[in-house]
């Protein structure tokens, strides 16, 4: 790749000083904003983990008290989801590059943009403040079940409104990327044409646009049965607990696809990349996305067999969940057939997308388990479920997430991190995180409760395996985190295409100039991943 | 914007701007239901089991106006009708499976 061309000052260069950032209406700069404050949260809630591993590494009190225990998993958890898992792709990647995907100048509405930041960061503030006003952080859990939230005398109020702003962040995102990509698409492509990480955006957007409304009205029941006495969910003064998850299902369970399916479009986008060869059944990946959201709307009861609810209702979600099972094997199959026969070079994106598929396949297996009706019965709320949702979330969506870090590092910062040492921090990250998070699931179906400090004598042995890994797991995190920094500050500068990809993004200089590019870009013959020879890949 | 040609499904060149009369039409039909509801439960129709359905069939008429005329629904991409009817299923849908699980538990 030669290049002759004279270089634009990037986006980093146009404008300098504290102001120019946080005031940006630039959608590359906001996504960069995004990246620092949810990786900051991400390595909070992380050693939060770390934390509890520690506590459980020896039956009984070794660190913490019960009671903390209880704060740290629900700090853990609400952070990791609401600040970390559920904008982390969307905020960061989609703001950044799904603009220059479609090769258009910002996304639709560029103010909005800058408030849900905005938003993210006051919601941020909300949750951290149970910390130090109040009667400390929520001990709910993170889902907040009615009718102990209700009772509690922990800061729940606080971190719901938390919850609840954060929904709103989400919401303008989604929003303003389905407006971009309705209305903004360079001429010439269609939604047909659209990259696939696109279309992973678009599915998502919708979600975010119609499920999370309903995760913010019950969160505001909640403040009102607690300010107000007004009784909605405690059945001691008329309410219905089990209403209580009921609506609050009907968002979280579609929040997993919030999660998963930029992470799946993220994975598409890395392997034709290096496979260099066209996807294998672009419209079934596209269309899969869509189907993926939509069934995902009818499934949230197989979180509730225990709670109470009815048989007849139970059976019904669990026939439903069944179903999703469908469109994601389909992804999983593409992904295979796109590798069959290219010629893969095996970078480190690729490898974090890898991982993707091999921990998501164990996360979604044991979500087969945990849908069956009779199976959940007995592992519902043990291990096994920590184990599972650890393997979708972090696993699948944050192996994921890191991978896109890697991936588009070298356009974003037009640098590059050193390859052989993030080749290393990927290993520990895999081993890692499979050596905490695959006995949790023995631990499940042994009969180990969730959201406990202590355990009995006969789980010691696994539990002592699982902090161990996690041991591994944060050493590969803090290798990976210095080792982009580096890469940032005085990496090797990079071409505008090191991979050789295809995609929009490719064909701009690196890091992008303000405008994204100074002439119209082409959009490549037969779609968007028509890798013209794999023979001919020179590099 | 930088002026670009940009891709639109109904491009603005067609978009639809409605006439006051029809404004002012739709107006006086929500003002005419609104009384109508009023009405109807103040002044002791007595419709017994039928009265909340009455009041949801004036409600849903009165949506249906507002979705179409004041937000332009009639007038845009069928696409955005799709996507109308697709929201208001789920959440017939939510209700339906809430509903069920109450009465069989
Ligand atoms: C450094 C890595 C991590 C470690 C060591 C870790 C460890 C743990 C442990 C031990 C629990 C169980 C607490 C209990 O039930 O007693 C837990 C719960 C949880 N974790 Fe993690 N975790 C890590 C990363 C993540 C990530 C990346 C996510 C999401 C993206 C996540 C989401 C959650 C959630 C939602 C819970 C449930 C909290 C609750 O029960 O309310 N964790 N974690
Ligand atoms: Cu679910």
């Amino acid at each position: 790749m030669s290049e002759t061309v004279v270089q634009q000052p990037s986006f980093f260069q146009t404008k300098k000083g504290l102001f120019s950032w946080i005031f940006t209406l630039d959608h590359k700069r906001i996504g960069i904003l995004y990246l620092y404050s949810i990786g900051l949260f991400f390595l909070v809630a992380a050693g939060l983990g770390i934390l509890m591993r520690l506590e459980l590494l020896n039956p009984g009190r070794d660190l913490i008290e019960a009671q903390t225990y209880n704060q740290v998993f629900t700090l853990h958890g609400v952070i990791m989801i609401f600040l970390f898992i559920i904008p982390s792709v969307p905020a960061v990647f989609g703001n950044f590059f799904l603009p220059i995907m479609l090769g258009t100048d910002d996304v639709a509405f560029p103010r909005l943009n800058l408030f849900s930041w905005w938003l993210y960061i006051l919601g941020a503030l909300f949750a951290l403040s149970t910390l130090v006003f109040g009667d400390g952080p929520a001990d709910t859990g993170w889902t907040f079940y009615a009718p102990y939230s209700v009772k509690t005398g922990t800061n729940v109020t606080t971190s719901v409104l938390a919850a609840f702003i954060l929904g709103f962040s989400s919401i303008l995102t989604g929003l303003n990327f389905i407006v971009t990509i309705h209305r903004l698409r360079t001429p010439g492509m269609g939604f047909n044409q659209m990259p696939l990480f696109a279309w992973a955006l678009y599915a998502t957007s919708w979600i975010q646009l119609l499920a999370t409304p309903v995760i913010g009205i019950t969160l505001l029941m909640i403040v009102a049965e607690r300010v107000f006495g007004i009784g909605l969910f405690d059945p001691s003064i008329g309410g219905d607990p089990i209403l209580y998850q009921h609506l609050f299902w009907i968002y979280s369970h579609p929040a997993v696809y919030i999660m998963a399916l930029p992470a799946m479009g993220i994975v598409s986008e890395i392997i034709p990349t290096f496979a260099q060869r066209t996807i294998f059944g672009y419209k079934a990946i596209a269309y899969s996305s869509m189907a993926i959201a939509f069934v995902g709307y009818f499934v949230w009861g197989h979180h509730m067999f225990t709670s109470g609810m009815s048989g007849p209702a139970a059976i019904v979600f669990s026939i439903m969940t069944f179903f999703v099972a469908i469109p994601t094997a389909v992804k999983v199959f593409n992904w295979v057939a796109t590798l069959y026969k290219g010629s893969i070079d095996i970078q480190v994106p690729l490898l974090f997308a890898l991982a993707f598929i091999f921990n998501f396949l164990i996360g979604g297996l044991t979500g087969l388990v945990l849908g069956a009706l009779a199976a959940d019965v007995h592992v519902h709320d043990t291990y096994f479920v920590v184990g599972h949702f650890h393997y979708v979330m972090f696993g699948g969506a944050g192996f994921a997430f890191f991978g896109a870090l890697h991936y588009w590092f070298p356009k974003m910062w037009g640098r590059m991190y050193n390859k052989k040492v993030a080749n290393t921090a990927f290993a520990l990250l895999f081993i890692g995180f499979n050596t905490t998070y695959f006995p949790m699931l023995i631990l499940g179906l042994k009969g180990m409760p969730r959201r406990y400090y202590d355990y009995l004598p006969e789980f010691h042995d696994l539990n002592i395996l699982s902090t161990f890994g996690s041991w591994i797991l944060v050493t590969g995190i803090i290798v990976m985190v210095i080792n982009l920094f580096a890469g940032g500050l005085k990496g090797k500068n990079a071409s505008s295409n090191p991979w050789n990809g295809i995609t929009l993004e490719w064909q701009t200089q690196s890091p992008p100039p303000l405008h994204n590019f100074d002439k119209m870009p082409e959009l490549p013959e037969g779609g968007p991943y028509n890798y013209p020879n794999a023979k001919n890949a020179d590099h | 914007m930088n002026g670009k040609e940009k891709n639109t499904e109904n491009t603005s060149a067609h978009a639809h701007i409605s006439s006051y009369s029809e404004h002012f039409g739709t107006w006086v039909a929500l003002i005419l239901l609104t009384l109508m509801t009023v009405f109807i439960s103040t002044f002791g129709a007595d419709l017994r089991t039928l009265t909340v359905a009455t009041a949801m069939l004036i409600a849903t008429v009165k949506a249906l106006a507002v979705a179409l005329y004041f937000m332009h629904l009639k007038y845009d991409a069928k696409i955005y009708t799709a996507w109308m009817i697709v929201v208001m299923a789920l959440f017939v849908f939510f209700l339906i499976m809430v509903i069920l699980d109450y009465i069989t538990r």
